[in-house]
């Protein structure tokens, strides 16, 4: 699928630039994600692919750049926003069933003193349907299998009906069956003309899973289409050295250059 | 299991509860001769409605992981009212404003201290409750040669005197047990999801420093009244004891919440009424015996989770699993 | 109960020995009185004493550690106390375990050839002390340590005092005796009016109800009878079935007043008031707080002993008229000094 100058923009990032200590976590990116991509960010361990997120969603402070979505800033924008946290941020032995996660989703929406009624149970139990989670609504979140976690998180989002959805390492140890699972259910999302943008560890599968991809160093490497940005150079220099064992796609015009170690910033601790 | 076959299980706990105490009531009036005059009344009231506020808002304390924060906050109070002593003299409305004042910077220091350094929120608790701690004591030893000092029985904040509760007392604990229960009605979908997922939360527009604070103010408030009944040292027992019962027996967070006001008005009230058994049982560390206690049987015994369940049914397990495989490869 | 305290005074402690320790190496040589005759006392009523029995004799300096106001059981030896404790010639304390966080301190101290004297030592002696309390699991069967409400019990405490300060220094042995001698004639006269006073209060109604068992001694030399809400330590915490005990006593025996301390929280009296009030009955506070582990401030009528026991004795007997008893004031004798203030002698009960 090629994007065209009719397709808006749903997500812009410029000159965004995070900091820890001193040192830059993200620095300077840009980016402009047309709607309606299956988008992975990849990037090596601290390379701010999360932290990049969490600047964008108003979670961290920024210290400078702004960050658009269809041309809103974050306040104005949430509503079309949905976000899917990493499964390791939450104590799983909250006291609270599947279903009440998911209506979680839904609190935004009701605002100060409302409480989430029939309705609102309804919309959850559809989401879990569309993530296979439908007879799992009364079960204890303690009860579940990581791969069960994650999908009641995605519901979770899914609830939210948003335009755009942030996904933090959806498929972290995750079983085969789920992650079919999780992206077929991305897939669709995509073909519903909503875009997603995911932070992904696994390179193998970036080619097969996504149609757009970011490749991140603590700086911006390459952003676009997956067959244009995902080449054994680009890879090469935002890995800071050969990536071995990858298979990359048909060879374009500019791969005759010779693999450059790229030494960038070096990345300020583990973990973005 | 059913969701309504584990009510049913903590509607059984809340009816065994209060049938114990119903008994409990009966036997020491009939067998160790307690009366059951005002001051009585007054205390075991008074330590009950402690016990239901504590109970409630010490279930966010434990499930947000910040059991310890009650521990700080209650350390934290004492150089307060040292301050406050120092300040305004006996008067016991400055003392708790001070030691209110007192916790709050408290517990805003360890939120500064987690924010800002790579301290761990264990640690910095650990910092603010030994040094504001040993601030309180050195100020008490400063203050012990003053006039008056020991007329405002300032040593008392260390280790409570419950008997000495007025109906007064009892009064405020109520109207504080009030506010914070229609804080909890109100707000009950933020606490909830601020305490699971504070970052969703903070995604999805909710203010989650206000509804924190909003919290901390709830629980530094509900320790500042207890301590003139449990005292610095043990509030934290108060706090953290109900929540952590009430955690065995359900896996609702609304039935938690009663299950652990049950607890606590248990444990307050009768550890009150057997501190009147005999003439030299202090009432604050006997409320937190019994709650102690409640943790103790929760812990062995609720299904589910209980220790001695966990036992019987590996031993069950056992024994179903064994027999196919006894003669085989 | 009291491990708090005990960890931080063992921590005191511990560097008193040390600091003491290093004392010892510093200076070997014992004080002789013709350099100044250092004297610690430790309560208000032996810094009191010392004062009188050392009037008129030079080089003589008293240090006392706690002041008005400061309840002596719970009272924790700071660093400057220890110092000052050091530097002593002697160091005069109350005794029988009233400075209870003193103990090892005086121990120490003892190890150290530093004259240390209990003022109740002469009583103990001559088997006036009132004993059979229980301050704690080890500590059973303790005497109670007011001994200095009965007046007659410091005139022993004021001629062994004496007796001591002469052998310590010879030289001035005369004035010592001389003060003790006329402090003495003060003491009987004191107790002489305190008796007149105390006994006009209708028998059936010599009650002193109090916040702690301070008043055994007061009670046992006027024939009175002595209820409290906590022992003869403050350290303990008042338990629900003291408080209701005391409510029963006061009710059942009809009694019209209860006291509350100037070294110690009101609450407890204030939750006996409750109680008796909630029965249907009421029971008035006394029109001032009594003194019971310490004495007034300095310069005030209650800031000395003859003084402090008078000023109790004036509480007591106006709180009993102002409750509708009828009770006599005797007259001062004017060979105890201080004189009573005014406000004392006429009291306006409406207040």
């Amino acid at each position: 699928m090629t994007k065209n100058n009719a397709t808006p923009i749903a997500f812009t990032v410029s000159d965004l630039t995070v900091a820890y200590d001193g040192k830059p976590a993200v620095w300077d990116a840009d980016l402009a994600v047309p709607e309606g991509v299956l988008m992975a960010i990849v990037g090596p361990n601290g390379a701010g692919k999360s932290t990049l997120i969490k600047a964008a969603l108003n979670l961290i402070p920024r210290a400078a750049g702004t960050v658009r979505f269809y041309g809103k800033t974050y306040e104005q924008a949430r509503d079309l926003v949905g976000y899917v946290p990493q499964r390791g941020s939450v104590d799983w032995d909250f006291p609270t069933s599947v279903i009440d996660v998911v209506t979680m989703g839904l609190y935004g929406k009701l605002g100060w003193f409302r409480r989430p009624g029939k309705r609102e149970r309804a919309l959850a139990l559809q989401a879990l349907e569309q993530v296979g989670l439908g007879d799992f609504a009364d079960r204890q979140i303690s009860q579940l299998s990581g791969g069960q976690q994650q999908r009641t998180f995605l519901a979770r989002a899914l609830v939210q009906d948003a335009r755009i959805y942030f996904m933090d390492e959806p498929f972290a140890a995750v079983d085969a069956v789920t992650e079919r699972a999780i992206v077929a259910i991305l897939s669709e999302l995509r073909s519903r003309g909503k875009t997603v943008i995911v932070v992904h560890h696994d390179l193998q599968t970036v080619p097969e899973y996504f149609d757009w991809v970011t490749l991140l160093n603590i700086e911006v490497i390459a952003s676009g289409p997956t067959r244009e940005v995902f080449t054994q150079d680009l890879l090469n220099k935002t890995y800071g050295g050969r990536v071995a064992g990858l298979q990359a796609p048909a060879p374009s015009d500019d791969s005759a250059e010779s693999p450059a170690a790229y030494t960038g910033y070096a990345p300020a601790r583990a973990g973005s | 299991m059913t969701t309504l076959g584990r009510d049913q299980r903590v509607i059984g706990v809340i009816a065994v509860l209060a049938l114990v105490a119903i008994l409990f009531i009966g036997v020491s009036q009939t067998a160790w001769g307690i009366q059951y005059d005002y001051t009585l009344r007054t205390v075991a009231l008074g330590g009950a409605l402690l016990g239901v506020l504590t109970g409630v808002l010490g279930c966010f304390a434990v499930l947000r992981r910040e059991s310890l924060i009650g521990d700080a906050i209650s350390h934290a109070a004492l150089p307060g009212v040292g301050v406050a002593f120092l300040v305004a003299g006996r008067d016991l409305g400055a003392l708790l404003i001070g030691a209110g004042v007192a916790s709050w910077l408290g517990v805003q220091c360890v939120n500064a201290i987690t924010r800002t350094t790579r301290l761990k929120q264990d640690t910095a608790l650990g910092i603010v409750l030994a040094a504001w701690f040993a601030a309180g004591i050195a100020l008490l030893a400063y203050i012990q040669s003053t006039p008056n000092a020991s007329q405002a029985g300032l040593d008392k904040f260390i280790f409570g005197q419950a008997a000495a509760m007025l109906e007064s007392d009892v009064r405020l604990i109520a109207a504080a047990g009030g506010v914070a229960l229609v804080m909890i009605v109100l707000f009950w979908k933020e606490f909830k999801l601020v305490t699971f997922d504070p970052e969703f939360a903070q995604a999805n527009g909710f203010r989650v420093r206000f509804i924190t604070a909003l919290l901390s103010t709830l629980i530094v408030l509900a320790i500042i009244l207890g301590l003139q009944v449990a005292g610095v040292i043990l509030m934290v027992g108060m706090l953290i004891a109900p929540a952590t019962a009430a955690r065995q027996w359900t896996d609702r967070l609304d039935v938690m919440l009663v299950l652990s006001a049950a607890c606590g008005a248990f444990a307050g009230g009768i550890g009150a009424i057997i501190s009147a058994v005999s003439t030299n049982v202090p009432t604050g560390p006997m409320i937190i015996v019994v709650a102690s206690i409640l943790v103790a049987l929760s812990i062995a015994f609720a299904p589910g989770r209980g220790f001695v369940w966990t036992l019987l049914r590996k031993r069950a397990d056992r024994r179903r699993f064994a027999v196919p495989t006894i003669g085989g490869a | 109960m009291n491990r708090v305290y005990t960890l931080v005074h063992r921590g005191l402690c511990f560097v008193a020995l040390l600091s003491i320790g290093a004392a010892i190496v510093q200076a070997q040589e014992t004080v002789t009185p013709s350099d100044s005759f250092n004297i610690v006392a430790t309560t208000t009523q032996a810094a009191d004493i010392a004062h009188i029995l050392t009037d008129g004799v030079d080089g003589i300096t008293i240090t006392g550690l706690m002041g008005a106001g400061v309840d002596p059981h719970l009272y924790k030896p700071t660093e400057s106390d220890i110092a000052a404790m050091n530097d002593a010639d002697m160091i005069i304390y109350s005794g029988l375990h009233l400075e209870g966080q003193f103990d090892e301190v005086f121990q120490a101290l003892g190890e150290q050839n530093i004259q240390i004297y209990a003022l109740s030592k002469p009583v103990k002696d001559a088997g006036y002390a009132i004993g059979g309390f229980t301050l704690s699991a080890e500590l059973t069967n303790v005497d109670d340590p007011h001994f200095w409400f009965d007046p007659r019990n410091w005139e022993l405490t004021t001629q062994d005092l004496a007796d001591a300060f002469s052998a310590i220094d010879p030289d001035h042995a005369d004035s010592y005796q001389a003060n003790a001698e006329a402090y003495s004639a003060q003491l009987q006269a004191l107790y002489a009016w305190a008796q007149a006073g105390m006994i006009s209060v209708p028998e059936g109604q010599r009650y002193l109800v109090t916040s702690h068992d301070a008043f055994q001694y007061f009670g046992a030399a006027f024939g009175w009878q002595m209820t409290a809400i906590q022992g003869i330590s403050t350290a303990a915490e008042a338990g629900v079935g003291d408080v209701q005990g005391v409510v029963d006593f006061v009710i059942d025996n009809d009694i019209p007043v209860m006291f509350i301390e100037s070294s110690v929280s009101p609450a407890t009296i204030n939750a006996v008031q409750a109680g008796v009030a909630a029965a249907g009955a009421t029971v008035r506070l006394g029109i001032l707080p009594l003194y019971s582990d310490a004495m007034g401030n300095p310069g005030t009528f209650g800031g000395t002993y003859t003084g402090m026991i008078a000023e109790n004795v004036y509480i007591i007997l106006q709180s009993y008229r102002c409750a509708g008893v009828a009770v006599t004031l005797p007259d001062w004798d004017t060979l105890v000094q201080p004189e009573p203030t005014a406000e004392l002698l006429a009291v306006d009960c409406a207040s």
